[in-house]
């Protein structure tokens, strides 16, 4: 027997099956050199099966205190190397989620392919040939295929929540959890006197009763065009308290003002994506994690695009004083990556009060 | 682009003679800041001493100037040309500290000159640990306890008050000069004194030892706007306690968790940002303690480091290059990365690879110093190998140090070799863990991080298995212990097979490697970076074939007798093929070169210079033929078994090379050319050498067949001393190694020529007459351009008998030759069917543009294109003199004596006039400071002294005060000059080494022989070197240095651009 990722467009990439159960999912490459455990429990890669460019993963062990959720949310993990189980926990810890796990792949040949071909479905499987793989897999993205495609939806909390903050002059601030990776709602605490956390589809009705000074609409994984009752909630929240859109809350922010979003031949993510900020004047090495894009021009005049991504030019912020918002692309709150950009809160939070 | 405005002219410093500590890596950064500020537009003036760089070729720079790196020098060279702004940031320590003095002697400021890259206050800040501690304190980073310490009397207490270990850290100086760790306080109060003297400002840092922490280092960059990138962060395997020169790096960092990465991260972008470092490039250093992630801060270089040149080579991102652009103001989002060809160089590179560093050391060059590592630089070059994992890279950096072509040594376990930081511990800990040692032990032996320690183990289970597979080869196990990055060689010794099964039993599998792009984003751009690795973790590419590609062989890791001299005929030579139509492919494994610099060939394999990996190469590229004249002896040994494996050399033929190679061969051929040869024989014992000097006049040359580097080679005069090397050496002499025995021509003149030839043609680039008399190894002795002593028809006739050898040799390229003078007769000494280690010092002073014309002749360009007439290296407009420099301060214990073996570095040169003034620039160059006036010791043999006689007068009318020892003193006054007399060490005290030691002596003559004289002078010599008092040890160089002295007199000098 061996491990299979198989790619619906027809490439299979044999090697060593380490655990988990076969699973199907959009096949995603992240160039980050470390942040593993960050990576797997971060929301934004549900349904992703996670290829890694670093080579040797698990170094330097596990730890809880990393998790930017409640449990592991990608679909399967793809690398040259995952450190033994002896090692380092962390094959424990895929196994301990059931997530499926391969190495010894030749995952350069398998990036390559990756940009090539544009972001594609895939399954990994356990097979004893390859064309019984093809097989496995087929079923597996066909089933999976036809999940609900509100991936917010399906990682958002249940209920609404409340966590105290840290600072007693600090504001009240409503998130809306499309996704909600925990370090955005940490980097609230140190700044704020309460955040209330809403689910994907909460109403503007909801929100406007807790009666917040600020509104963060977070991170969340999937194409934002199919959260569609975010878009209504956001669209009656604009102009009415300070709005900060983080990723998928970028996409969704800017769908309400009728904005368009396209999805990226084979997306951002990684630690090292620069970006330059017109709305600070600076500039910043993020961290990113999306396949969709807001499209440059799209958007209504009031609305000034305020961020860039280096690398490729694409929009990476906007700013409308009259609606009284901003967003970005990227991940401000890091986890993994650098921390520069985290002034964003600052900001935010300057601009509540 | 919003350069700065005023800025059209600008002065780079260069870095001075290679040095521990200081190599060529400069010379990479140099040289692509020269490149990157031309293209922008710039008019830029080269200063530096070296003339075997790059960067000093004329083509570089609009005017370059090879003079010392010293203010009264540069400031002669800046009122000449008169610069917008000095760049002290690409030269190393020398050129910061340059810098410093230049802004303080108000030179810049007289003339308005800026200073780009980094100013006085911000060196200010970095270097003195004082003002950066205050820094770190401001911006709450943590930092081992230490002290300042201005005297010994503090330094006593404070040692007191630390406990030890303690670290001693002299403020200003290069590669951690004179610091070191104390275990007792016995040896903290010896190490304090010399530290104290160390210091420029005789400070000494004194701090809590932290030995056993992780230790990382962040090479980053930042613009005028103040954007931040990291290029790179490295992880030392050897934790902190070995200097990060002397440890083995991996990049990137591989054992930190996220959050402890991006705060180190964070921590130096607040560093730099305080320090002031406004634009270009920076390290940090941090240690962490493992037990609990607790992070202090090491140290800081604002400007472009040795660690820089690896971080470029290991990402792909040209870091000298980008920090002189941001130099002149452009800002990071400006500056396209070449590598994508797309992306802005204002990004952090992605690694999908893992790099490997491992330092390259001379202990065995310098007998009585120890093979210890510590806080002190000693490592004399380095080798940086790419893998898609550590293993494979580890390995790979293994095989590329040139050693065992298994890469392992099969060594005898020693646990005290575990312990105590050595050149060799890697092997030891290997051993151990073979034998069956837990890693938990040995991570309390070493602290070496257990994620290492568990990589070594899976090695060493890939070597059980391939043991316990013994003589029966399977694919899969193949491949598994060829993606652990296992030579043939090493799987063939631990199967119990031939090289050749494997190798074949691979090949018939189609088990060959990968070669894959390094391309700075780990794949997520397109880019057609001709930068590229091998590797087995994925399947081989068909094969390329292309019959105008032509292959070649750089030097591999910098050692003594083989460094940055071949790297300039390497890149000169890419040049010059590209220039004759020609696709150059660099195969080389030293990341401080300019040969690796992804653009200067068309192509860059960073492989080990192996029969293996090279041969893979060329199987995979089927090329025109390969190079292997110009990288030194490195290529010229891989040769052989490249040609037996039916690819194609270019250039002279292996016959013609064994001719030089083979001593039996050479001498033959020398006979049937008439030419004279010292006579020679060879002795298996003691009674076949007593037969031997009949025919052999004393003195002679005796050395053990088999030896490298002239080792146990000895000067012997007379029969007792036969007997006597005879008696010590007896175990490495049999009638299987025999001892050889040659004439050793005294006191004779020896000379080095550099002659290219092709097939109808040969060029005489120019003749280095040696300053010191034979016996002195020709790398170590310091040389004149032109000849000042060989009279011209013995001059005429050496050309002569170069030209008739390499006819007769049918030389095809590159001929370097060793002759000594002896009563207007030449004695052939050696040959090299190779570029030398001259070429570069001869190309810039003889003016012949000598590695273009000997790649010419390798391709067999005819004299009707060549016109070999047009070079004639006698039209001189300057006297040039070679300086040398030496690392014996870096190894405690060893003599300075020179001989047979080479011991140097680097090298200088002076360009003057006259040849005095010459001689005395390349002793600056080579910081040898002579007094113009104080107490000259003296010290010498008795063959010497009526030798010197005239020049020790001179020495007297000069105004110099003279002292000797007894025998020397008394010699003297006979000859009626005045001279104080001093004991000898062993005659009590206060003695000569008293007085050295006390600084009382300006500078010291000291000739010597016989193996009982040396050991009684060798105080003399190493307390110089401790107090950097200038020895001359060589009668010959001492008589041309006081004529110097006295011909330059109090004159000064005047600087002249090449």
């Amino acid at each position: 027997m061996a491990g299979y990722l198989v790619l619906e467009s027809g490439e299979v990439f044999q090697g060593n099956w380490r655990g988990g159960e076969p699973k199907a999912g959009e096949v995603v490459f992240n160039t980050s050199h470390s942040g593993y455990e960050e990576i797997a429990t971060d929301p934004s890669y549900h349904n992703q099966i996670m290829v890694m460019t670093t080579s040797q993963l698990g170094n330097y062990g596990v730890d809880e205190s990393f998790w930017e959720s409640k449990k592991l949310h990608i679909t399967g993990f793809v690398a040259l190397e995952i450190q033994s189980d002896a090692f380092s926990g962390w094959k424990g810890r895929l196994d301990q989620f059931q997530i499926p796990s391969m190495d010894q792949v030749d995952t350069r040949s398998l990036v390559l392919t990756l940009r090539e071909k544009g972001t594609v479905w895939g399954a990994l499987v356990e097979e004893s040939d390859e064309e019984s793989a093809r097989k496995a897999a087929k079923t597996l993205i066909v089933e999976k295929k036809q999940e609900d495609l509100d991936w917010a939806y399906a990682t958002t909390c249940s209920d609404a929540y409340v966590i105290k903050g840290e600072v007693d002059s600090g504001p009240r601030v409503a998130v809306m959890d499309f996704g909600c990776k925990t370090n955005i709602l940490r980097e609230l605490q140190k700044r704020c006197k309460e955040v209330k956390v809403f689910p994907s589809r909460a109403t503007a009705d909801q929100i406007k009763e807790y009666d917040p000074q600020g509104i963060l609409l977070s991170n969340g994984p999937g194409n934002p065009e199919d959260v569609k009752q975010a878009q209504e909630t956001i669209r009656n929240l604009l102009g009415w308290r300070t709005i900060f859109g983080i990723c998928m809350g970028h996409q969704l922010l800017c769908l309400s003002m009728g904005g368009k979003t396209f999805r990226l031949k084979f997306g951002h993510r990684g630690s090292n994506h620069p970006i330059k900020d017109d709305l600070l004047k600076t500039i910043y090495i993020t961290s990113q994690n999306h396949g969709y894009a807001v499209e440059s021009g799209s958007l209504p005049e009031h609305v000034e695009e305020t961020h860039f991504n280096l690398n490729d030019n694409t929009l990476a912020g906007i700013n409308s004083d009259k609606n009284k918002c901003f967003s970005v692309q990227f991940h401000p709150e890091s986890h993994p990556g650098p921390r520069e950009s985290e002034l964003l809160f600052d900001h935010f939070i300057k601009r509540v009060l | 682009m919003p350069r700065k405005s005023g800025i059209n002219k600008v002065l780079i410093l260069g870095s001075g003679p290679i040095q521990i500590g200081q190599a060529c890596e400069f010379d990479y950064s140099g040289t692509q800041a020269c490149k990157a500020l031309m293209n922008a537009g710039l008019e830029v003036i080269l200063v530096n001493s070296n003339p075997a760089t790059i960067m000093t070729d004329p083509e570089l720079a609009s005017r370059v100037y090879i003079e010392p790196l010293k203010v009264e020098f540069v400031q002669k060279i800046l009122e000449k040309e008169k610069p917008d702004a000095i760049i002290p940031t690409l030269g190393g320590q020398t050129a910061l500290n340059l810098g410093l003095e230049l802004e303080s002697s108000g030179v810049l400021d007289r003339l308005g000159i800026k200073m780009l890259g980094a100013n006085q206050d911000t060196i200010r800040k970095a270097e003195d640990r004082e003002e950066f501690r205050k820094i770190l304190d401001k911006i709450g980073a943590k930092y081992p306890s230490s002290e300042m310490v201005k005297t010994y009397e503090q330094g006593v207490s404070v040692g007191k008050q630390f406990g030890f270990p303690i670290i001693l850290r002299p403020n200003y100086t290069l590669g951690g000069g004179g610091g070191g760790i104390a275990y007792s306080a016995e040896e903290y109060e010896q190490k304090l004194v010399q530290a104290l003297h160390e210091s420029p400002t005789s400070e000494v840092l004194v701090e809590e030892s932290i030995l056993g922490w992780k230790e990382y280092e962040l090479e980053v960059m930042r613009d005028c706007e103040g954007t931040f990138v990291v290029i790179c962060s490295i992880e030392n395997i050897d934790p902190c306690g070995v200097h990060t020169g002397d440890s083995i790096t991996v990049a990137p960092q591989q054992t930190l968790s996220d959050p402890e990465y991006q705060l180190m991260r964070l921590e130096a972008k607040q560093i730099i940002e305080e320090v002031g470092v406004e634009t270009g490039g920076a390290n940090v250093q941090f240690a962490v303690n493992p037990k609990n992630g607790e992070r202090v801060v090491i140290e800081m270089n604002p400007r472009v480091s040795r660690s820089s040149a690896l971080a470029s080579k290991a990402t792909g991102f040209p870091i000298a290059k980008i920090a002189a652009l941001l130099a002149i103001g452009y800002t990071l989002d400006e500056i396209k990365n070449d590598i994508t060809g797309t992306t802005p160089s204002c990004y952090e590179p992605a690694l999908d690879y893992v790099v490997t560093k491992i330092p390259r050391f001379a202990f065995e060059k310098f007998q009585g110093s120890k093979d210890l590592l510590s806080t002190q630089m000693k490592s004399v070059g380095e080798v940086m190998s790419i893998g898609r994992t550590f293993k494979e890279s580890f390995m790979k950096a293994l095989l590329s140090m040139e050693g065992d072509p298994r890469g392992f040594k099969p060594v005898l376990l020693d646990e005290s070799k575990i312990v105590y930081p050595n050149s060799q511990r890697m092997h030891h800990l290997f051993q151990a863990i073979r034998q069956g040692h837990s890693l938990d032990s040995l991570y309390r032996k070493t602290f070496i991080d257990m994620w290492f320690l568990n990589q070594f183990q899976e090695m060493v289970n890939v070597e059980s298995e391939l043991v316990n597979q013994g003589g029966t080869l399977s694919k899969e196990l193949l491949l598994k212990a060829k993606r652990t990055g296992f030579s043939d060689a090493w799987i063939a010794t631990l199967q119990g097979v031939f090289q050749k099964e494997v190798r074949e039993f691979r090949r018939e599998n189609d088990l060959r490697p990968r070669f894959f792009q390094v391309d700075t984003c780990a794949g997520e751009f397109q880019s057609d970076t001709p930068y590229f690795y091998s590797t087995y973790w994925s399947l081989p590419e068909p094969l390329k074939s292309d019959s105008n590609t032509v292959i070649l062989l750089g030097s591999g890791p910098n050692r003594i007798g083989q460094g940055i001299e071949f790297d300039y005929s390497c890149v000169r030579s890419v040049r010059k093929l590209k220039d004759l139509g020609f696709r150059v492919v660099m195969v080389n494994s030293n990341p401080e070169t300019v040969s690796t610099d992804y653009d200067t060939s068309d192509e860059l394999f960073f492989e080990p210079l192996t029969e293996e990996h090279v041969g893979e190469i060329l199987h995979f590229l089927q090329p025109k033929g390969f190079i292997s004249q110009v990288g030194g002896q490195t290529p010229i040994l891989l040769a052989p078994s490249l040609i037996k494996a039916g690819f194609k050399m270019l250039g002279s033929s292996m016959e013609a090379m064994d001719l030089a190679e083979d001593r039996a061969q050479f001498i033959d051929i020398c006979r049937q050319l008439d030419f004279k040869i010292p006579k020679s024989g060879m002795a298996s014992d003691l009674s076949e050498a007593q037969e031997i000097i009949k025919s052999v006049p004393f003195p002679i040359l005796c050395r053990p067949s088999y030896v490298l580097g002239g080792r146990r080679m000895e000067i012997v005069e007379n029969e007792s001393e036969l007997e006597s090397y005879f008696k010590r050496h007896h175990e490495y002499i049999s009638s299987s190694h025999p001892c050889l025995i040659d004439q050793f021509l005294e006191r004779a003149l020896e000379v080095d020529i550099d002659l290219v030839r092709g097939p109808n043609w040969s060029v005489v680039g120019g003749i280095i007459e040696h300053i010191e008399a034979a016996g002195v190894h020709s790398g170590d002795s310091m040389g004149v351009l032109p000849p000042q002593r060989l009279k011209d028809a013995t001059s005429v006739k050496i050309e002569e008998m170069a030209k008739r050898l390499a006819d007769k040799m049918n030389i095809l390229g590159f001929l370097n030759l060793q002759l000594a003078v002896k009563d207007d007769e030449v004695f052939m000494i050696e040959a090299n069917p190779r570029s030398s280690r001259s070429v570069p010092f001869i190309a810039k002073a003889g003016g012949v543009p000598l590695v273009d014309l000997g790649v010419m002749g390798i391709m067999g360009a005819k004299a009707e294109d060549v016109k070999p007439e047009a070079y004639n290296w006698k039209d001189l407009k300057s006297v040039c003199v070679k300086g040398v420099v030496f690392p014996f301060k870096k190894f405690a214990e060893s003599d300075s004596l020179l001989g047979p073996e080479m011991k140097s570095t680097g090298e200088s040169m002076g360009r003057a006039d006259s040849y005095g003034e010459a001689l005395l620039k390349a002793l600056v160059s080579s910081q040898v400071n002579l007094p113009s006036e104080g107490r000259v010791f003296l010290s010498l043999r008795d063959k010497d002294k009526e030798n010197l006689l005239p020049q020790i007068e001179l020495l007297n009318k000069m105004g110099y005060s003279l002292m000797g020892t007894l025998g020397t003193a008394e010699f003297l006054i006979q000859k009626g000059i005045e001279c104080e007399a001093v004991k000898k060490v062993a005659e009590g005290r206060p003695n000569c080494v008293d007085r050295i030691r006390s600084g009382d002596v300006g500078f010291v003559i000291n000739t010597t022989s016989g193996r009982e004289a040396v050991e009684a002078s060798f105080s003399i010599r190493r307390s110089c070197i401790d107090f950097s008092v200038p020895c001359i040890t060589e009668s010959d160089a001492a008589i041309e240095v006081i004529s110097a002295l006295n011909s330059n007199g109090k004159s000064g000098y005047s600087v002249a651009p090449l």
